[in-house]
């Protein structure tokens, strides 16, 4: 293994540390269900699995094919990667804004789950889509 | 001389990864059996999948984890087996937060996991070297 530059480092240990981030979140999400005095309704659970989808759409995307450097035999098919990029941003984007309302909500009502359930899902998200962050620098394919 | 002193060593260092599983399996049984509840035996069910993708998608590529000349299929390994891993951390921190087990039971399970992934890492590095590269 070559430890003398960081990202050769990185491509070696980064998907396992991607892996390790997205259980993180999703770990927090089940111990917030599980210590929830009140039943926690689906509606909350669609942050963690709209933003774990987002991550999955980004990492459909090469990296290699986003840059302006790639050729392809159809001259104009870079903006559809982009644009795939960009739904997938606004996903990600919408997963996030719908975690930090249920926060909102669940700080301010005392019916309804804790408070705690709230930080769990915009600890959820952020942990969800870090990862997949994370995979889509490391992992690369040529 | 040399010979049957490298076979002595190698036994020796197999005799020890045998009595850190067995360590092991000893502290998962005593974290359960000594406070009654058998809550913890739910990180079992995370060790079974720990395994999962080292043994479908990699096989017999096994040094390809310690390296990046792997494929899709090695990311996606190193990815499930990170996810696997934060499992086995989290299932008894939630059992605690939750109050169904104590401090007790919770370091003795994450002491397991621990001689777990110490006797997993040494068998991979013993695995991945073979005769010619051994120092003797």
């Amino acid at each position: 293994m070559d430890t003398t530059s960081f990202p050769a480092v990185w491509a070696v240990v980064g998907p396992g540390v991607a892996g390790a981030v997205f259980g993180v979140g999703w770990w927090f999400w089940v111990d917030a269900v599980v210590c929830s005095a009140a039943a926690v309704p689906f509606l909350h659970y669609l942050p963690g699995l709209f933003a774990s989808f987002a991550a999955l759409m980004f990492n459909c995307v090469k990296r290699e094919d986003a840059n302006y450097n790639y050729y392809s035999p159809y001259d104009d098919s870079e903006w559809r990667l982009k644009l795939w990029l960009f739904v997938s941003y606004v996903v990600s984007f919408v997963s996030l804004a719908g975690a930090v309302g249920f926060l909102v909500q669940d700080a301010l009502t005392d019916t309804g789950p804790s408070a705690w359930t709230g930080v769990a899902g915009v600890l959820q998200s952020v942990f969800v889509l870090i990862s997949g962050l994370m995979y889509w620098t490391c992992h690369s394919e040529d | 001389m040399a010979r049957s002193m490298r076979t002595c060593l190698h036994s020796g260092r197999l005799a020890l990864l045998a009595i850190l599983v067995s360590g092991g399996i000893v502290l998962q049984i005593l974290a359960c059996a000594l406070y009654n509840n058998w809550w913890p035996m739910l990180t079992v069910l995370m060790y079974l999948i720990l395994p999962m993708p080292l043994i479908f998608f990699l096989g017999s590529n096994s040094p390809s984890m310690m390296s990046n000349d792997g494929d899709t299929w090695v990311s996606f390994t190193k990815f499930l087996t990170g996810a696997s891993i934060v499992g086995s951390i989290a299932i008894p921190s939630i059992l605690k937060h939750a109050g169904v087990i104590g401090w007790g039971a919770l370091t003795m399970e994450l002491s397991s996991f621990l001689v777990f992934g110490v006797a997993i890492l040494w068998l991979i590095q013993m695995n991945s070297e073979d005769e010619y590269s051994s120092a003797f």
